[in-house]
């Protein structure tokens, strides 16, 4: 679709409302063209290079996809933690693996009094995925939920774009067609991390490059 | 003007006045000239207040004191029919204002008898029911005085006060302060030579204060009506109680959510009128043949919101599966709280976003521990331990506050800390531990050795075959096992 029709005509019909544009929503949940909506700095360089919104997206669902948990794809989201500790932002861990380490999230930079830790049970995960993505309160949502189907994922994406909270879910395997705006797959190989987009809304490249962890 | 109260047997010697030399002359200028309810009385009698003492000394001697401060709180809820003026004075009495009732209710006797009806089934249900001693009189101090000494009396005229007041022994005085200044006190003016009320009438005021302390004067003033007493008004707890009843049973929760938003609207409205805030709301739904099921909501922040209020009822019941049909629903408060309208922008601490900010985390977090209980909403905190054990915990929220500057006081150790901590270190069997490359280390972790389970670790840094990064140590004690305890990311 031309972005910038010339033809009057053709300008007309696209401001008619009985058109559809399949691409509206879209625009909405951060396209890479609506310049409003562009990420949030990954403090990746190479990860914002490879996404088209140069960064995290905001109000929208992410896939990491990494086999093992605590094989540095924490590492990934740690510059995101920082940043929105430092702009007093709330972030919610729900029903991590283990218990995140308060010396640790400090030691890295992230205020561990803004980051809340839930808990629920299985049977308890969804309403609570749900809730938290749904409210406004905080603007990121880091999550361990074991498989889910598509259709609960599109329930939780549609939560996200509601509530403008930026959703990372962690999966030990690829879900195919999930309706998540960016899917990651990430592998430990020796000290690098090796990152892969697996798919990323409104980007055809796949890219994969490597981020080093850090030397201790 | 002096009587007897009716009915009772009281002491007949207040009656007479008295004409002393040199009288005690009060020093406010208000009420100096004695003249107009000397020409008048019925003037004066209509604007004066008139005070009703009641004392219920086996209070004081009964039980503990919040046993006695409670009864009064049950005595002064009963008399608010007679008077829109009850005051509790602890520890025994209860003094009220009858003068704007006395037309109303047709003079003081009928009070009187209307205070026993309403008195006598709460004072039987004590045990105490002779124990009632009563007193009324132009000043609340003097009622009390008149009360607590038993001498039932009615006083209409603020100068035939000290008459009345006269035969008092000046114990009377003291039983009002702390009980070793009244000791001193009344070994003084015993020492002093006197005895009653009457002969400190007969003294100058001026030596009085220099002897005995301006608060003794201060106290004949507040008795006399010279200078006034400020009397604390009782108010009675607020109370929220509303019902609904359904025209036909109710099977399912999501129907319930209308009627509850209506319930809310009415607690809401109660709220907005006293300015309180609810801080613990209880929802019964009725069954029939049945008991009834209870849903209680606890809030971190009293609140008065009908959306936030009525999302967290909601909320609970969401997660409820009905036992029976619902045929009505009442709601009730269980616990108040004053309602604090955005305090945080007031003190221009923090901006209108921040708050509103606040708000909604808070709204969450009681949603959360709402459906999944406290104990799955946590916190993270650093505390300045050595221990690595100790130096991160999670906990439930207490209180949300905005600055909760959990790693202020925390000081960052050298070496790196993990992001993942086992709640319980895992061995690491030799096998597992041979497959594993050491990264860095050791880092000796020494401490708490004054106590039962003293640390003596070497803690290191390895990868192992998946590429984690993982937090092991080395027991110096013991043993001398490995041990996996943290995840670096």
């Amino acid at each position: 679709m031309p972005s910038s029709p010339s033809d009057p005509r053709l300008q007309a019909l696209l401001s008619s409302p009985h058109l559809w544009r399949a691409e509206a929503p879209e625009s909405l949940l951060g396209s890479p063209r609506n310049a409003d909506f562009s990420g949030i700095a990954s403090g990746h360089a190479l990860l914002d290079a490879a996404l088209p919104w140069q960064g995290w997206p905001r109000s929208a669902l992410v896939e990491i996809v990494s086999p093992v948990c605590g094989a540095g794809e924490l590492q990934l989201v740690l510059p995101l933690l920082r940043t929105l500790s430092t702009e007093q932002q709330w972030s919610a861990w729900v029903a991590p693996p283990m218990s995140p380490y308060a010396p640790g999230l400090l030691g890295a930079g992230v205020d561990p009094a803004r980051n809340i830790l839930v808990t629920p049970t299985p049977a308890q995960l969804l309403w609570t995925l749900e809730k938290t993505l749904q409210s406004p309160a905080c603007a990121l949502v880091l999550a361990w939920p074991g498989p889910l189907s598509g259709k609960h994922l599109r329930r939780l994406q549609l939560a996200a774009r509601k509530g403008r909270t930026l959703g990372i879910l962690f999966h030990p395997r690829n879900i195919r067609h999930s309706p998540s705006v960016l899917r990651l797959a990430t592998q430990t190989r020796g000290d690098t991390l090796q990152v892969q987009v697996l798919k990323a809304r409104g980007s055809y490249r796949k890219d994969g490059f490597a981020i080093r962890l850090g030397a201790p | 003007m002096s009587s007897q109260l009716p009915r009772r047997p009281g002491r007949t010697s207040a009656g007479r006045l008295l004409k002393g030399v040199k009288p005690y002359r009060p020093a406010s200028p208000r009420s100096a000239p004695p003249g107009p309810s000397a020409s008048s009385p019925r003037a004066s009698r209509r604007s004066a207040p008139l005070w009703y003492a009641l004392c219920v000394p086996q209070l004081q001697s009964g039980g503990e004191g919040w046993v006695a401060q409670e009864r009064l709180q049950e005595l002064a809820a009963r008399l608010g029919q007679v008077s829109a003026t009850v005051s509790i004075q602890p520890p025994d009495s209860v003094v009220f204002e009858v003068r704007s009732s006395l037309t109303y209710f047709g003079g003081i006797a009928n009070i009187r008898t209307r205070v026993l009806e309403l008195l006598e089934p709460l004072l039987s249900s004590w045990g105490v029911e002779s124990g009632l001693q009563q007193a009324v009189s132009p000043t609340p101090a003097a009622s009390l005085l008149l009360a607590r000494r038993g001498c039932n009396l009615l006083v209409y005229r603020r100068d035939s006060l000290r008459s009345a007041l006269g035969s008092l022994p000046l114990d009377a005085l003291a039983s009002s302060q702390a009980p070793a200044k009244a000791r001193n006190r009344s070994r003084q003016l015993r020492n002093s030579g006197l005895q009653v009320m009457r002969d400190i009438w007969r003294l100058p005021r001026q030596a009085l204060a220099r002897r005995f302390g301006p608060d003794f004067v201060r106290q004949l003033d507040v008795c006399l009506g010279d200078m006034p007493m400020p009397v604390t008004l009782h108010q009675a707890p607020p109370h929220f109680s509303t019902t609904m009843d359904f025209d036909y049973a109710v099977e399912h929760s999501a129907f319930l959510f209308h009627a509850i938003e209506e319930l809310l609207g009415r607690l809401c409205l109660y709220l907005r009128q006293r300015e309180l805030a609810a801080a613990h709301l209880q929802l019964l739904l009725r069954h029939e043949h049945r008991e009834d099921t209870r849903v209680a909501v606890e809030l971190r922040l009293a609140s008065r919101s009908l959306t936030h209020l009525s999302l967290l009822l909601e909320t609970r019941i969401q997660a409820l599966t009905l036992v029976a049909p619902v045929i009505g629903m009442q709601l009730e408060v269980q616990r108040f709280d004053a309602f604090l309208p955005g305090h945080q922008a007031i003190t221009g601490v923090t901006d209108a976003v921040h708050s509103a900010d606040q708000t909604a985390i808070v709204q969450l977090l009681e949603q959360l521990q709402a459906r999944l209980g406290n104990e799955a909403v946590r916190s993270l905190h650093c505390h300045a331990e050595h221990g690595p054990e100790l130096a991160g915990s999670d906990r439930t929220f207490a209180g949300i506050t905005g600055s909760a500057a959990s790693g202020a006081e925390y000081d960052l150790p050298v070496a790196a800390r993990p992001c993942w901590i086992l709640e319980k270190p895992s061995a690491l069997l030799p096998p597992a531990f041979r497959t594993l490359q050491l990264l860095s280390g050791p880092e000796r972790i020494e401490t708490r050795w004054w106590s039962r389970q003293p640390l003596h670790r070497d803690y290191y840094v390895a990868r192992n075959h998946q590429g984690m990064r993982l937090w092991i140590y080395h027991e110096r004690t013991g043993e001398r096992a490995w041990y996996l305890h943290g995840v670096f990311d």
